[in-house]
């Protein structure tokens, strides 16, 4: 790959993370994570709870700081990329403040980075469009359903266009069929605007209709057991979930977590 | 099938309960109307009425000069009687048109409930409005028309509109329409006040026929206490029957306390306060004007029989002319009631009229001012010093919690004393706030402020605190500083929190103004005015301290309601937090 070194927006190199180091009930929750994500990427890290996928997320956006390791973001430290405005953010809670009406939570991140007021609604309203929210822009949060918040808090994270789109479980609060809608919707935000987004997830098959690249990782401690790369073709839509390939890679995702959880468990169990 | 039919049934049965009830309504209205036609200008049903009192006041205020008259109703009163060319009004016409207005509020009150039994068929929501509306107009009949005790008329007209609210309550309880917020709350408020005035009665009733038990006793009457006691102990008489509080004065009690003086002027009489009523003695509320007062004086060789009861046949019992001694009374046989109901007395809980006629007399005779004005002006005293306090406090407590909420180490260190500054009784730390402050409105604010910061603060914590960790986290994430995740975040997250603490401090305010008007010595306000009619716990101020009592209520309550308003304004956005509240 040689032109990687200008492509590539996150690297890892043997990065580990220990919660309460030193303490007797010291975590290690993430060991020797080496990856490279590249511009444009969609990545999936998948793995059971305890693996280390959410923290590896707040890693990489600087809510957390590595014990231990390399973490370059655009070629920088992730505070710095986290004070440029590199990261846009989705959790699994929409945390939408109820105050503020759709349009208002949108232009959140645009007032605390000074834009003027024009510019701030014209980008609210330019990305409620974008989600297919525009019509809801002076509704309040409570007013919307749970897949609606979560589409607006997509379009708050691209606000302010930052490069990287960090997503934690974004729709795991969310039922099966909303989920699969949002799963096409988001396909359709990420070619259209072709972020790098890293999304984490504890659901094999959304990982694999969504991402270019799956990462598995497996728990105690926090290792990435395999990258396993998706070459199914994009666009994606209903059908690439009766397609024969995509039920090879769910398989071979699945047998890859299942020999992790098996390993990781503790012996005489 | 049988269900769905089931159920207008049952809906007609209470649709007619309704009904009847309206219809009894009326009828009890129509004989209250009835009750005042043809009555004597001054009879007492008038005369000691809420308005007609006010109406003798007038009268008489409308002859002074008026250079002394301060009043405007007073200014009012003389002013009309200079159009009138007379001297000073007569209360005959003033009684006059206050039975015009009555004779027209009890005929509007007719006409509303008349109404609501034709819209029983027509229109049930409009027959709901209607009997609402009779309803409050009825609840005020309760200040207006005076108890009098022992006279059949009076009684009656209270009587009748206790019954007549009982079943517009009782009908519009059953009616199956929605209720309203607006209308539970004066559906509760009518059966609070009609609870008030119907255990009144029922004590008053219950009392009246009290006592004395044995129709064999006799009774002598003596023209002073101190022959009563001295026929006492020549052994004229067996017990004398006499105040409590005069007595407690002049001889030991029974049992003789160790420690009992005995150099008072009856050495060998005892007084005896507590009768063994399960003997079947009840020397319980006799005159209904001074009710719970009444007790015994016997000879130190007969206090414990009379004590406990025994060989009470043929008692000689001398009683003081003109207080218990009413001839009327003594002469009547009466019937033991074992129920003490001296918690009700006019002394203990006066009639809503009394109260509301207090309002409308001047708190001291021939006063200037009525007490409603004076307490008015306490009243807007001590709101005003309440509401610096407020503000105090709210700035204080929220500073306080600020600073905890951005400092662990201040949190913990200082939090501490915090919680114990409001463990110390603020009758403790007034005095020393006046001493160092001066006896002035700023005191007074400070002490209110030391009630009201607290709740502030800790809410204020607690809301700053209130954000879920993913919510900062996201703020983090926009690179904001700390001020701005205190501003865009923390700040608007804590309103409910800190809102729901200025409701407390709002009226935790006017206590503490209270409170703190007594040791600084203010005596404009509130504090004063309880203080003054509570150390002379007397038929003649108790009403005036529930007058009081009533004044600072009100204080409390248009400062909730303010903060309330405030925070309906303020947090209209927040429709979910609101409604959940």
């Amino acid at each position: 790959m040689s032109s990687s070194r200008q492509d590539v927006v996150i690297a890892a190199t043997d990065l580990n993370k220990v919660f309460n180091p030193g303490a007797q009930e010291a975590v290690r929750a993430l060991q020797g994570i080496n990856l490279e994500v590249r511009a444009g990427e969609f990545i999936c890290l998948v793995g059971p709870s305890g693996c280390g996928k959410s923290t590896l997320m707040r890693l990489i956006g600087d809510l957390l700081q590595p014990s231990a390791g390399d973490l370059l973001v655009n070629g920088k430290s992730p505070r710095a990329a986290r004070l440029d405005r590199d990261y846009g953010m989705v959790f699994q809670a929409a945390t939408l403040y109820e105050w503020r009406s759709v349009s208002k939570n949108v232009q959140l991140p645009l007032e605390v980075m000074g834009y003027d007021k024009a510019e701030r609604q014209r980008r609210a309203q330019a990305m409620l469009d974008m989600v297919e929210l525009g019509a809801f822009a002076n509704h309040y949060p409570w007013q919307l359903s749970g897949g609606m918040q979560q589409r607006v808090s997509i379009a708050r994270a691209l606000a302010f266009d930052p490069s990287i789109l960090l997503m934690d479980e974004p729709f795991g609060a969310l039922d099966e069929f909303t989920r699969e809608r949002m799963n096409l919707e988001l396909l359709r935000i990420w070619r259209q605007t072709g972020k790098t987004i890293v999304f984490v997830t504890h659901s094999i098959s959304e990982a694999v209709f969504l991402s270019g690249r799956v990462v598995v990782m497996s728990p105690r401690p926090g290792r990435i057991t395999k990258i396993v790369s998706n070459s199914l073709p994009y666009p994606r839509d209903f059908k690439t979930r009766s397609d024969p390939a995509y039920h090879a890679l769910v398989s071979e995702v699945r047998e890859l977590l299942r020999d992790a959880v098996e390993a990781a468990r503790p012996t005489g169990d | 099938m049988t269900e769905a039919q089931a159920v207008p049934q049952s809906q007609t049965v209470k649709a007619r309960i309704v009904f009847a009830l309206t219809a009894l309504a009326l009828g009890l209205v129509l004989a209250l109307f009835a009750q005042y036609q043809n009555l004597p200008f001054d009879d007492p049903l008038q005369a000691e009425s809420t308005l007609g009192r006010l109406a003798t006041w007038m009268a008489q205020q409308s002859e002074k000069d008026p250079e002394d008259i301060r009043s405007p109703l007073a200014r009012y009163a003389h002013n009309w009687a200079t159009e009138l060319g007379v001297e000073a009004l007569d209360p005959a016409l003033l009684f006059n048109r206050i039975s015009q207005a009555r004779s027209g509020y009890l005929a509007l009150i007719a006409l509303l409930l008349l109404g609501a039994l034709v819209a029983r068929f027509a229109r049930p929501s409009a027959a709901r409005a209607l009997s609402f509306a009779a309803l409050l107009l009825l609840n005020a009949l309760l200040f207006l028309i005076p108890s009098i005790q022992g006279e059949s008329v009076g009684n009656n007209a209270l009587i009748l509109s206790l019954l007549a609210i009982l079943a517009v309550l009782a009908a519009l309880a059953l009616s199956p329409d929605k209720m309203s917020r607006v209308v539970g709350f004066f559906l509760a408020l009518s059966a609070l006040l009609l609870g008030w005035e119907a255990s009144k009665s029922l004590a008053a009733a219950v009392n009246y026929k009290i006592l004395l038990p044995q129709a064999s006793w006799t009774y002598q009457r003596s023209p002073t206490l101190e022959a009563a006691l001295l026929s006492l102990q020549a052994g004229e008489v067996d017990v004398v029957l006499a105040d409590r509080k005069d007595l407690d004065d002049l001889m030991p009690p029974h049992p003789l306390q160790a420690d009992a003086e005995t150099h008072l002027p009856y050495p060998d009489l005892r007084y005896i306060k507590t009768l063994d009523r399960r003997q079947g003695l009840g020397f319980l509320p006799i005159a209904p004007a001074f009710p719970g007062r009444l007790s015994l004086a016997a000879r130190a060789d007969d206090a414990a029989d009379a004590s406990a009861a025994r060989a009470i046949f043929d008692w000689r019992i001398a009683a003081v002319t003109g207080e218990f001694a009413d001839v009327k009374f003594l002469s009547q046989a009466r019937h033991l009631v074992l129920l003490d109901l001296k918690i009700l007395n006019d002394l203990n809980l006066p009639h809503l009229q009394m109260i509301a006629e207090a309002f409308l007399q001047p708190a001291r005779r021939n006063g200037e001012y009525l007490l409603l004005r004076i307490l008015g002006d306490a009243g807007l005293y001590t709101f005003s010093e309440a509401i610096f306090g407020f503000l105090f406090g709210a700035v204080l407590g929220f500073a306080l919690g600020s600073l905890f909420a951005h400092s662990k180490l201040l949190e913990r260190g200082l939090l501490p004393y915090v919680v114990a500054s409001q463990t110390v009784p603020i009758l403790a730390i007034a005095p020393m706030v006046v001493i160092w402050l001066g006896a002035s409105q700023l005191s007074v604010a400070v002490i209110a402020a030391y009630l009201t910061f607290f709740p502030v603060t800790i809410n204020t914590l607690r809301g700053l605190g209130s954000p879920a960790p993913e919510q900062v986290e996201l703020m983090h994430s926009y690179g904001s500083s700390r001020w701005t995740i205190m501003w865009k975040l923390r700040f608007p997250a804590a309103l409910p929190y800190i809102f729901t603490a200025l409701k407390v401090s709002a009226t935790a305010s006017v206590v503490g103004a209270i409170i703190g008007e007594l040791p600084s010595g203010i005596g404009d306000g509130l504090g004063r005015a309880i203080l003054d009619f509570s150390s002379d716990y007397s038929m003649i101020s108790t009403p005036k301290l529930w007058a009081s009592i009533v004044m600072a209520a009100v204080v409390g309550i248009l400062f909730f309601v303010a903060v309330n308003l405030a925070e309906r304004l303020v947090l209209r956005r927040y429709v979910r937090a609101v409604d959940m509240r």
